[in-house]
């Protein structure tokens, strides 16, 4: 049996990777004393500052924890929020991890001239349907788990929707946008409960976060 | 060829010992409660017509209900809701019926929900519905209930939170913008998603109001909501002050009510706008990460069924609630207190000596093996700390 009284760190998952270094960098220059994380080895459960502990995961799985109750907050791209949705609160914009959705093809194809049906590859499948869905346009949508600027190139599809950042890989293939879909960026998450059960904790760090942001 | 005969689809369980005790210990606690307030238990069929659950004010997409094709090919679905069938029951066979009426019931509802994601596509749910009263009485008779029913929980902390639809309604009918539009904007005010909200709220030609629906989600806490709320309404907007006025006056009296946790105040609860049209709440437990209660008043569902009738009611979560009960309550399964065994020419007078325990207040099973050494080992391996056995008289053994 668990102590009524012994309440659990706050919790935050992170997306692992370059979303993790931010959160970190961001967490840091409010104060907190990120030490475990950099010295984390192997670890995915870390202390950060006295009453709190991060939590390293894939980006989904921050969606799949957060939604549970299991972490109080989380740390995740737009992209994964647009692409599995799911029931929680959408607190911040983190402002990093910037980039956009676009639909993007081979260069000087005209993608919508003609009546056909479009194989769209992507590892977005579920963005991909929203999108053709809004201009009411029936499109075939195949899974690519990889690069998915070979499915053009090989043939596969007629075009993609994927991440651009730069545009230098689509650039390098011959590939080119099309279309920009949206703005992505990383962005704050709160379990439902959790925001109103542990509000005062979570309202302070949001607080410190919100003033580091507007600087 | 695959088959599927030795598991349960994704989304179901079985209730085994400590789990099903645990339910089953909510559920009657619950039952019981509402019992004693003079709510009468309902059951309405597994099954329903779709056209039940296509209705105006609440929209279940289709894609979530488990559907089937009855014999004359018309659509079925396994019900997603109780809400619904009860509207429908009560409004073509307990039209006559004096008012109020005060039905509970404790069912499960099935939705088909994107799997693999640790939800529950069965969900056990306990629950009451005040019908025929627009009274306020009402409204503060299902907050006492609700409260009750959260003290009852043998849990961590719980809390309530109240709500009320029509002020969210105010704000957004003033708004110059379309039906779709102010969807997005509910969605983004129920999901508290600041970012989004405040961008589609610039693109509106209209600040006042505007500024009001941003503020919203934020709109959550103690006696200061109500305050903070009248500062960003325009002071001509009656609709949105009445709505306050009567969630203060419901948010003091429920304080007055005896509740041991915490009641608080969320005017960005605006989750089924068609379908709630007045106090909206929700409750919380320590551990569970969504709210185990959940109701509010919906004074236009019955009409959908030819009855113009106000309600108020709500559910919980039983699976949820016991599933944190599991940590803080003692569920698991207590052996016998007493094995009775018989020789063979004594069945019958060992099953009525059991009978006689029994009636003691005692927990008794009957041994079923026709050797004494076999019943104490089994006895021993269940933890039974007492055989009687019965010839022509009943010795006791206690190990």
């Amino acid at each position: 049996m668990e102590n009524r009284n012994n309440k659990r760190p706050l919790r935050i998952a992170l997306t692992k990777g370059r979303l993790e270094k931010d959160t970190v960098a961001l967490l840091e220059k409010i104060g907190y004393d990120c030490t475990a994380v950099h010295e984390k080895g192997r670890r995915l459960i870390l202390p950060v500052g006295d009453d709190m502990e991060v939590v390293l995961a894939k980006a989904a799985d921050v969606i799949t924890y957060v939604e549970n109750g299991v972490c109080d907050l989380g740390v995740v791209g737009k992209d994964t929020i647009m692409e599995q949705n799911g029931k929680f609160f959408e607190l911040l914009d983190l402002r990093f991890g910037r980039c956009r959705f676009a639909l993007a093809g081979k260069k000087g194809d005209n993608f919508y001239e003609g009546s056909h049906i479009r194989t769209i590859a992507t590892k977005y499948p579920n963005i991909a349907r929203a999108f053709f869905e809004k201009k009411n346009m029936d499109v075939d949508i195949v899974k690519i788990e990889g690069s998915v600027e070979l499915a053009p190139l090989l043939g596969l599809s007629h075009a993609i929707v994927d991440i651009v950042e730069t545009g230098t890989t689509l650039k390098e293939n011959g590939l080119e946008v099309f279309e920009f879909i949206c703005p992505i960026s990383a962005r704050l998450i709160a379990n439902t409960v959790s925001l109103k059960l542990r509000r005062e904790e979570i309202e302070k760090l949001l607080g410190e976060i919100e003033r580091e942001l507007e600087k | 060829m695959n088959r599927y005969d030795l598991i349960t689809p994704e989304g179901t369980r079985d209730l085994l010992f400590e789990e099903c005790a645990a339910v089953k210990s909510v559920e009657r606690r619950l039952l019981g409660i509402f019992s004693m307030r003079g709510f009468s238990e309902v059951v309405t069929p597994g099954l329903e017509f779709y056209d039940v659950f296509d209705l105006k004010s609440r929209y279940f997409p289709p894609e979530t209900m488990y559907k089937l094709v009855d014999n004359k090919a018309r659509l079925m679905v396994v019900r997603p809701d109780s809400t619904m069938p009860i509207a429908r029951m009560t409004a073509t066979r307990l039209a006559a019926q004096e008012l109020p009426i005060r039905l509970c019931y404790s069912q499960s509802v099935y939705r088909n929900r994107p799997s693999m994601r640790g939800r529950r596509d069965e969900i056990r749910q306990t629950g009451i519905e005040i019908i025929g009263s627009a009274d306020r009485r009402a409204d503060l008779e299902m907050l006492s209930e609700a409260l009750e029913a959260l003290d009852s929980f043998k849990t961590g902390s719980s809390r309530l939170e109240l709500g009320h639809i029509g002020f969210f309604k105010a704000l957004l009918s003033r708004l110059d913008c379309d039906a779709d539009t102010k969807e997005e904007i509910r969605s983004l005010i129920e999901f508290k998603n600041f970012p989004a909200l405040g961008d589609l709220l610039d693109s509106i030609d209209d600040p006042a109001d505007a500024a009001a629906l941003r503020q919203l989600p934020r709109l959550f806490g103690g006696e200061e909501v109500f305050e903070k709320a009248r500062l960003l309404t325009g002071a001509d907007n009656a609709e949105a002050e009445n709505a306050l006025a009567e969630l203060e006056d419901i948010y003091a009296q429920a304080k007055a009510l005896g509740y041991s946790g915490e009641i608080t105040v969320d005017l960005g609860l605006v989750n089924r706008m068609d379908y709630y049209t007045g106090i909206v709440v929700k409750g919380y437990i320590e551990d569970v990460g969504d709210a185990v209660l959940s109701g509010g008043r919906y004074d236009r569902l019955l009409s959908e069924f030819g009855l113009d009738m106000p309600a108020t009611g709500f559910a919980v979560n039983t699976d949820s609630v016991a599933r944190a009960e599991m940590k803080y309550a003692d569920y698991s399964v207590k052996p016998v207190d007493v094995i009775v065994y018989g020789d063979s020419a004594h069945i019958p007078e060992a099953l009525t000596h059991i009978k006689a325990l029994t009636a003691q207040g005692l927990r008794a099973e009957s041994a079923l093996f026709g050797d004494l050494g076999d019943v104490r080992e089994y006895a021993r391996s269940k933890g039974i700390k007492r055989i009687d056995t019965v010839t022509d008289t009943v010795v006791t053994e206690n190990i």
